[in-house]
């Protein structure tokens, strides 16, 4: 696109304006590109650079060419003392289980509201079921205090009264799948309305012929509307898994990493590092290690399942 | 849509009567299942809001005070809090800000992404959603350090930027995606009739992906509103957000229950009434253009 602009030949009384408006129009796609590569850069090269020459030096200091370069020890420390292990391995296993359950249930979800038959009933559900996700983690939290705490909480309550159960100490004996439940509260929402969204858009004929040839309805859903959608469930899982690996603030909230360190994900082990253990370096080193791999795994999805429909 | 199961059978066939008891049955199944997740959501959001409507002790008798005398005690009792109000103040003011910025810097980006032909696009749009692949932990420590060199740390500018960084990539993804699924055609027209490439972007194709900018400044300011870490960080004092006055209600040996759950519903139903109140166009932006075309 690189004709000259269309506009009428500059009068003679404006020259220079329509020199400035010329340039403007000509060059178009870098003004509009050049704010957002700025902050971009920002936000991607600074972070990265700055974290690996942290995690590479003593003791944090601006002046890089005063650093005293340590090698690879703030790694050593990360893995041997820090408990990076341990963090990578819970946290993969949270990402996992949770992306999987939210994926799972938000498709459920979808088609039950999309095959609702009285529109008032459907809007209903599509409005309530986004809602959870207005709900901040931390808010989340301090809900999830309340209403688990063995004490005081109604849920431990109502279980043991209401079931023959007994209700375990959700905090202190599965803080792990009480993460996980919390989050999948939080955020089925965001898989549900992008679901119900993708499956909007299935052309109704696609699903008429397979009803016409007679395909039970896990047929249809597994061989026809499944692999129509295939985008945009690939683009919400991929954009739940990366946010998924950032989870704090409902980890922060409802037990710090504890007990002990049976919740320590990797973002709150490296906060403690940071600005509670004052290891600056330990804590870069983490971030390195994450940032490496969580870009490799995202690069490995977006090679592996493409990305056809997301680009032409 | 809704024809994917039994519905459309009902619909259409008289010949189908036997199918009756069956449709019943999927009917029930169906909103039995809606209404257990309705449930699911709704207990949690009920338990808050009655709890901040509970008098002082008795916000955690057990077993519960199912039938109480509402009162406004709890919220009287926070907005008398001067902190509580600067927090939340802080929170609208730096969210809506990050909006508008994010949105002034992501779409017309988005625009030259989605029309002109870029070098290594693919490249260009992994990279972008590269920035959200960052951990913000990651993020935040050397923020931390550059923030306290340029007198930035705990100001609203500061943490505005910090805003930004987690929405761009979101902002020029699914409005590249949006301006995909309008037709050039469009544009074409108008430049033909003299507009310049900026007047018929801005006064065509602006409003014609008015439904993906509208869902785009949702989603950016929810996830920019729930945000904690870069507060619990970067700010201290002057630009501290509500999520993290809401934090530092726990933590310490006496908990204020009712004031806790107070703060908790004032953060939780005003976005709620927001998203109400659009949610008609957040499954269209949040469909990541990819449908959008048929």
């Amino acid at each position: 696109m690189s004709t000259p602009t269309q506009t009428e030949a500059p009068t003679k009384n404006e020259p220079r304006f329509a020199r400035v408006r010329d340039l403007w129009n000509d060059y178009l796609p870098y003004w509009f590109m050049a704010p957002m590569v700025i902050v971009m850069a920002m936000i991607t090269f600074f972070p990265g650079a700055y974290d690996l020459y942290l995690s590479l030096i003593a003791e944090p200091t601006l002046n890089v060419l005063n650093a005293e370069f340590v090698g690879l020890s703030n790694y050593e420390t990360a893995f041997t003392r820090g408990g990076a292990i341990h963090s990578f391995v819970i946290t993969i296993a949270v990402v996992a289980s949770a992306l999987l359950l939210e994926s799972v249930l938000g498709f459920v979800l979808a088609a039950l509201v999309a095959g609702v038959d009285s529109s008032g009933a459907k809007s209903f559900y599509r409005v309530l079921f986004i809602v959870p996700m207005a709900v901040a983690p931390v808010s989340l939290a301090t809900i999830g205090r309340i209403m688990l705490n063995s004490e005081i909480g109604v849920v431990p309550y109502l279980i043991d009264t209401a079931t023959p159960f007994a209700a375990p100490a959700f905090l202190s004996d599965v803080p792990l799948l009480t993460v996980i439940l919390l989050d999948t509260w939080n955020w089925t929402p965001f898989m549900f309305i992008i679901f119900y969204a993708g499956l909007s858009s299935v052309p109704e004929t696609l699903i008429e012929a397979s009803r016409v040839d007679g395909a039970p309805l896990w047929r249809r859903y597994l061989h026809v509307i499944i692999p129509y959608m295939k985008p945009v469930v690939f683009v919400a899982m991929l954009i739940r898994m990366i946010d998924l690996f950032r989870t704090f603030g409902v980890v922060y909230g409802l037990t710090g990493g504890g007990p002990g360190t049976a919740t320590q994900l990797v973002s709150i082990n490296i906060y403690e590092q940071m600005f509670i253990n004052n290891q600056p370096g330990v804590a870069a080193a983490m971030a390195v290690v994450y940032l490496v791999l969580v870009v490799a795994l995202a690069n490995v999805v977006i090679a592996k399942v493409g990305f056809e429909g997301v680009w032409d | 849509m809704a024809t994917q199961d039994g519905t459309a059978e009902s619909a259409t066939g008289s010949q189908r009567l036997e199918k009756g008891t069956r449709e019943t049955l999927v009917r029930v199944a169906r909103h039995g299942v809606l209404l257990t997740w309705s449930f699911v959501v709704l207990f949690p959001l009920y338990w808050v809001v009655s709890m901040s409507l509970k008098p002082p002790g008795q916000a955690n008798s057990l077993p519960p005070d199912w039938v109480f005398l509402p009162t406004v005690y709890n919220y009287i009792q926070l907005a008398q809090r001067g902190e509580f109000v600067a927090a939340f103040a802080n929170s609208v003011i730096m969210v809506a800000a990050s909006v508008v910025l994010v949105l002034l810097i992501g779409v017309p980006a988005a625009y030259v992404l989605s029309r002109w032909d870029i070098p290594r696009e693919r490249d260009v749009l992994v990279w972008i959603l590269s920035s959200r692949m960052l951990p913000p932990i990651a993020v935040v420590i050397p923020f931390f350090v550059i923030f306290r060199a340029l007198n930035l740390f705990d100001t609203r500018i500061g943490m505005v930027l910090m805003y930004i960084s987690i929405n761009l990539s979101l902002v020029v993804w699914v409005m590249k995606a949006f301006f995909d699924g309008i037709p050039e055609t469009l544009e074409e027209a108008a430049r033909v009739d003299g507009a310049t490439r900026f007047q018929s972007f801005r006064k065509v194709i602006l409003p014609a992906a008015k439904p993906g900018i509208f869902s785009v400044a949702i989603i950016s300011f929810i996830f920019a509103w729930i945000e904690l870490l870069f507060g619990l960080v970067l700010t201290s004092f002057e630009a501290v957000p509500v999520t993290l006055y809401v934090y530092s209600f726990i933590g310490s040996r006496s908990i204020e229950w009712g004031m806790l759950a107070a703060a908790s519903t004032a953060m939780i139903v005003p976005v709620v009434i927001f998203l109400i109140a659009v949610n008609k166009y957040l499954a269209a932006g949040l469909s990541f253009g990819v449908v959008i075309k048929e």
